[in-house]
């Protein structure tokens, strides 16, 4: 690593240098972040990835479409289903498949089962920084009912992608005794939500810890590209759903919440989670009658393919070409990359207790975002 | 059994280590033990994160080459008598990642964890179920609480 001091802004070198990493009691995944810190004030912060690159891109490369798409849902143990759903998006997009509406229908349940697990998630790991483990027990005995539903469905608790091209998997398929299920599991989950939030939002000691903290000015956030519920927590009413035409059918309103700071990002989670159970809903109300897969479809060479999803931390981008029925140069982006310089960004002019806050914030997922990049100087 | 031994079946100390895998495992295992639904910790196994005060480390992830020197020293820090349990496929086999350059010796999994620091005890999984977790714990306790 290139240890160098960082001059403020008067053109001081600033001493003192409080680093974590890159195995850390306070992160679970591996990360270097620097705080530069004058009077127990951040002034500077840097974080560094790289430690966990594996190349998930360069094993994909010349693999059949197929198995690529498997492998996709290795890239992250939180988003595994929206990988795999953008990946086969891609080659649907290649290929011209158009997919039984019951299929589309099954992959926006479990589309947004898996933003609820995320959010919740989120919301835990937030509740466990601010000290507050009350509150994280609490939302991890939440969280269980949707791993229960995705274990369900998926067959598995972490990896349980549905999509494959064409349609979802035969395991998938939604019979009268799983709708059953969802529906009560959603139930309590959102009066177990919705009590919980009354909770926090009444708690006067962690409000007096999230409000004001980690703010990120809108002008800046829409500078760095942040995505997802970070950008919706500073105010723009922006979320790629809207533009999705699998989302077409359902209707639900975009939260955004204008103070910037970690209540409203700690808020918006919560408030999406409902959204979420709204879709759900409709989604099992209408669900449609027939085949939940299509296989009469034909492989042909095409060229680069782009496509851009959704996920629950912000727009994920899959693109590759195909040859031979297999996988050509491979590009994956992922929605923490834009959101990293949130980070460092919201860091700044808070006290040194709250940088960790600051950047569980935005919802860092360090292990999807480690690709390799090329820098080129112009 | 001495007393050293009595006191620590007591309070079994857990600590977690993630070397680059794709983060399922790790959220899993924190889950088991911490969340009320599987909750270890009732059975007096705790989470800690300091080296020095484990038992038991667990390792998750292929080893990447940048995660293989802060490991072994985790390794060491950790005082004897001590156990590993090797979570995960990656951390059994590499995984998926393990393969990444074909025939060519890959340069960036240094995996598996065998090939680092000595493996008691593996948990087959991807991801791991909390329930196979608590299973491999105690299947090697007896290790611990006997060697002294």
């Amino acid at each position: 690593m290139i240890e160098e001091k960082i001059p403020n802004p008067n053109g001081e070198l600033i001493e003192t240098e409080i680093s974590m990493g890159t195995v850390h009691p306070a992160a679970l995944e591996p990360y270097r972040v620097r705080f530069f810190v004058e009077d127990e004030i951040i002034q500077e912060a840097e974080i560094t990835i790289g430690v966990n690159h594996r190349g998930v891109e360069r094993i994909m490369e010349g693999l059949p479409v197929e198995k690529a798409n498997a492998l996709t849902e290795k890239i992250c143990g939180i988003c595994s289903n929206s990988h795999t759903w953008n990946s086969v998006l891609t080659a649907e997009k290649g290929l011209n498949i158009d997919i039984p509406e019951r299929a589309n229908y099954i992959r926006v349940i479990m589309g947004e089962l898996e933003r609820l697990h995320s959010h919740l998630l989120y919301l835990a790991h937030g509740c466990e920084v601010l000290g507050h483990e009350t509150f994280s027990m609490r939302i991890f005995y939440i969280r269980e009912t949707v791993m229960d539903l995705l274990h369900m469905i998926g067959g598995n608790r972490v990896q349980y992608g549905v999509s494959i091209i064409g349609g979802v998997r035969p395991r998938c398929e939604l019979n009268e005794m799983r709708i059953q299920k969802v529906e009560s599991g959603l139930d309590e989950l959102e009066k177990n939500i919705v009590n919980f939030s009354e909770r926090f939002t009444s708690d006067p000691i962690v409000n007096s810890r999230i409000e004001g903290v980690g703010y990120l000015p809108p002008k800046q956030a829409r500078k760095l590209a942040v995505t997802g519920p970070s950008l919706r927590a500073c105010g723009f009413n922006y979320d790629l759903r809207t533009e999705m035409p699998q989302y077409d059918d359902f209707d639900f309103n975009i939260i955004s919440l204008d103070t910037c700071d970690v209540k409203a990002n700690l808020l918006m989670r919560v408030l999406e989670s409902f959204e979420s159970i709204k879709i759900i809903r409709q989604a099992i109300k209408n669900l449609p009658k027939g085949p939940i897969a299509d296989r009469n479809w034909e492989m042909f060479d095409c060229d680069f393919i782009k496509s851009y999803i959704e996920v629950p931390r912000g727009i994920c981008y899959h693109s590759f070409a195909l040859e031979d029925g297999r996988v050509r140069g491979s590009v994956i982006r992922t929605p923490s990359m834009a959101n990293i310089a949130a980070m460092q960004y919201a860091a700044i002019g808070n006290h040194i207790t709250d940088g960790q806050l600051c950047i569980v914030q935005c919802d860092p997922c360090f292990t999807c975002t480690d690709r390799a990049f090329e820098i080129i100087e112009l | 059994m001495s007393l050293k031994s009595y006191s620590r079946q007591r309070a079994i100390h857990v600590m977690l280590v993630y070397t680059g895998g794709c983060n399922g495992c790790d959220i899993e295992i924190v889950n088991a033990v911490l969340s009320p639904k599987i909750d270890i910790e009732q059975y007096k196994v705790f989470l800690t994160w300091n080296p020095r005060e484990a038992d038991v480390l667990v390792v998750t992830g292929p080893v990447t080459y940048h995660n293989k020197e802060p490991l072994l020293k985790i390794y060491n820090d950790i005082p004897d008598p001590k156990l590993v349990i090797a979570a995960g496929s990656c951390a059994l086999m590499g995984g998926v990642y393990k393969n990444i350059y074909g025939d060519i010796p890959s340069e960036e999994i240094e995996g598996p964890v065998e090939n680092i620091i000595p493996v008691d005890a593996k948990v087959p999984g991807c991801a791991v179920r909390p329930q196979d977790i608590l299973a491999g714990l105690i299947s090697v306790l007896p290790n611990l609480l006997n060697s002294d």
